[in-house]
């Protein structure tokens, strides 16, 4: 009796232990998830020459075996490094503008209250989004000409939207996951390139990095140039 | 002044009994509308049917009430008043994990600031902050709270306190409102919170509650089998959901607490109590089907605080003096809310609350009827309702319908949503006649003093859609012409290239 308990508990540590290098191997550096394009820029109906990239929103929170703490500064200095990093690598194949270089009106609380809005109407988009990525490509997705609210360059042809989670796990915690299972530390972004003229979303991609959300980051960078290398480049 | 229609409003200079035959009223109309009770004449209607002697005196109260004494009247209080806390918990001490929460909280209120959503408006904010410092203790002074009191750009009904002690109100709720008074309410309750220290305490519970949990899925991972195996894995699928479950807001003793400190607060600052009520009973007005009811959720239900609030003002009885009267005045109110509630109508177009927007916008405009900007928004959000039925039909506020409904808005578009409503009869109906009251509103709005500009982008827009090429390129050439300057205007630019060039 005591024997077959003890085996079954050993089976269920076995079963654990494979989860856990399945869902590790699942969220490798390099698991990043596909591009999805939408037809006009498959079509080079639509050319992307110049970006503009408004402010990332990267939200990362410490599990411990007490549950999850917030971590707000972290949080906000991620969102810095991924949005300067996504710059940087766009950089290679378009010319890239932040918001502030690129608006055309001051920063009074008129224009703030367009951008809150333009990144609420992405935010209510994204969860669809996610549900069907594939749709992306029969261009089923769009924010409508309100974004050219933001009064961006004229020369600007799309806007990069960055979304961003994650958890980092405390000792405890990574022991505990790794005996019991359960989601280990991570960081997923999603990325979404919208029209600047007519709203449409372009790209999207959702790259998946597995550890610690604020190291993980440093292997973004090789992610991100894969990632953009479906996007056509612009001679 | 007048008290507005409500089953609990009380007239000016009522006297205590008054109050008690307010309280008996209401719990009448809630019975009638078949729902249990837990007011003070629960025991009388009890034996209802078994003594009709109790009927008779029950109907005697009810009918002479008014008219007895405030002497004889003070005497009848139906039942005892709860005790509540004193308004600040000495008893807490801050641990190293309050102070970590309080660093975060610190930054959440700057990138509210950062993020655009808090209110940039001076005299709103002003206004909450007037109220809000009438409304604590005098000379109170609480170790780490700094009191500010903002409003959120949020078209959702909600209002939170950090426990750094900033308090938000959203204009969703700055809108739903009707007077100060239940401003004041929603500012007490949430004071409470930080006074007595809510925020500390359900973090400290909360952590309690997921080592639990964490303990409770550790021992289903090595569960043995039999029955005692069985019954630990169905705990540990079911308990992380019922541990987790209580997480979403206070508890509900922590919520009682507030909403009865509240009303105490609302006493000593002379602002009628039972407007708590109100601003509770205006909250349970689900314009957008969106209340759902969880399996199991720890938060007080809306009706059953309005009953124990009910109960309690009962059995206080207090006096309605001629200043808590003047703190119900609504048009006062309106007055000062009406920026914000046109901002509102902009933010509930913007996250497709369109019910919301037609709800608020006749409301600003039965109270203005002659501003141009009033008007325009009821047009606007009557364009922008489309297909959509103005109210929710009895059938689509049951809980199922509710939730198909929010399943179906998680997977479509509002372009989808309106293609597969305009297929419908009822839809192509909703449709014609928003897009008939649009366009004479619109006009309304151009024909009164000071029209608004945005009269003519919003019949652009509505001509636009029906095809009228030409009308609505007129009208966006009105617009440009009359608000040069526009946030807007290169995207109206831009639709008449495009309707010059077809």
């Amino acid at each position: 009796m005591i024997d077959d308990r003890l085996r079954t508990l050993r089976r269920l540590r076995y079963a654990n232990a494979f989860g856990f290098i399945l869902a590790v191997a699942a969220l490798s550096p390099m698991a990043v998830r596909g591009q999805y394009l939408h037809p006009k820029v498959i079509a080079k109906q639509t050319t992307i020459r110049k970006i503009v990239i408004l402010p990332a929103k990267v939200n990362v929170v410490r599990d411990s075996m007490k549950g999850p703490e917030g971590m707000a500064e972290e949080s906000e200095a991620l969102s810095v490094r991924v949005e300067k990093m996504l710059a940087e690598v766009l950089a290679a194949q378009k010319s890239v503008m932040t918001l502030s270089e690129s608006t055309t009106t001051q920063a009074d609380s008129q224009q703030k209250y367009m951008i809150a809005d333009i990144q609420a109407k992405f935010d209510g988009l994204l969860p669809k989004v996610m549900k069907k990525r594939k749709d992306v490509k029969q261009g089923r997705f769009s924010m409508g000409d309100e974004v050219l609210n933001l009064n961006l360059d004229k020369s600007a042809d799309a806007i990069v939207f960055i979304r961003g989670e994650g958890k980092k796990l405390t000792g405890g915690k990574t022991a505990f996951t790794m005996l019991v299972g359960g989601m280990p530390a991570y960081l997923k972004l999603m990325i979404g390139i919208v029209d600047a003229r007519t709203g449409e979303l372009l790209l999207y991609t959702d790259p998946i990095l597995a550890g610690d959300p604020t190291t993980a980051v440093n292997r973004l960078r090789e992610a991100l140039e894969k990632g953009f290398k479906k996007l056509p480049a612009v001679s | 002044m007048k008290a507005e229609g409500n089953p609990v409003a009380i007239a000016p200079g009522t006297d205590l009994m008054a109050l008690d035959y307010n309280v008996v009223l209401n719990e009448i109309l809630v019975m009638r509308a078949g729902q249990a009770t837990t007011g003070p004449i629960r025991a009388h209607m009890k034996t209802f049917s078994k003594r009709n002697l109790l009927v008779a005196t029950l109907c005697l109260c009810v009918g002479f009430g008014p008219l007895m004494p405030p002497a004889i009247a003070q005497k009848k209080k139906v039942a005892p008043v709860e005790a509540t806390p004193p308004p600040v918990n000495e008893e807490f001490q801050f641990g190293k994990i309050d102070l970590e929460l309080l660093e975060q909280v610190n930054l959440v209120d700057r990138r509210f600031e950062r993020e655009g959503i808090v209110l940039e408006d001076e005299a709103t904010n002003a206004y909450l902050e007037r109220i809000g410092k009438v409304l604590i203790p005098k000379g109170l002074k609480l170790e780490h709270v700094t009191w500010r009191f903002r409003a959120a750009r949020d078209p959702q009904p909600n209002a939170f306190a950090l426990p750094n002690g900033s308090i938000y109100v959203t204009t969703g709720l700055l809108a739903l409102l009707d007077n100060e008074s239940q401003l004041a309410a929603i500012l007490a309750h949430e004071l409470t919170h930080v006074m007595r220290r809510h925020t500390y305490l359900q973090n400290r519970s909360n952590r309690k509650k997921f080592l639990t949990a964490n303990i409770i899925a550790a021992v289903g991972a090595y569960t043995p089998g039999g029955v005692a195996g069985a019954m630990i894995t169905i705990v540990t699928t079911v308990a992380p959901f019922l541990v987790l479950a209580t997480m979403f807001g206070y508890s509900r003793e922590l919520e009682r607490e507030a909403d009865l400190k509240g009303i105490d607060m609302m006493i000593s600052a002379e602002y009628p109590p039972e407007e708590m009520v109100r601003a509770l009973q205006l909250l349970t007005n689900d314009i957008e089907g969106e209340q759902i009811k969880l399996f199991y959720n720890d938060h007080p239900e809306l009706q059953e605080r309005i009953k124990y609030l009910g109960s309690y003002l009962g059995a206080r009885a207090d006096k309605v003096t001629p200043e808590m009267e003047l703190h119900r005045e609504k048009n006062a109110y309106l007055q000062k809310a009406e920026p914000v509630m046109r901002h509102d109508i902009q933010l509930a177009i913007n996250a497709t609350r369109f019910r919301s927007a037609v709800f608020l916008a006749l409301k600003l405009v039965y109270f203005h009827p002659d501003s141009s900007e009033n008007v325009f928004w009821l047009a606007e959000s009557y364009r922008l309702l489309g297909p959509r039925s103005q109210q929710l039909t009895e059938k689509e506020l049951t809980n199922s319908a509710k939730k198909d409904a929010a399943r179906k808005r998680e997977k479509r578009t509002v372009e989808e949503e309106e293609r597969e409503l305009l297929a419908t009869p009822a839809g192509q109906e909703n449709a014609k006649a928003h897009q008939q009251k649009a366009d004479e509103l619109y006009r309304r709005a151009l024909s009164l003093d000071n029209p608004t500009p945005l009269a003519h982008r919003g019949l652009g827009m509505l001509y636009e859609k029906l095809g009228r090429k030409l009308d609505a390129l007129t009208e966006y050439h009105k617009y440009i012409e009359l608000a040069p300057v526009a946030i807007d205007r290169e995207r109206i630019q831009k639709r008449i290239e495009a309707l010059t060039k077809e």
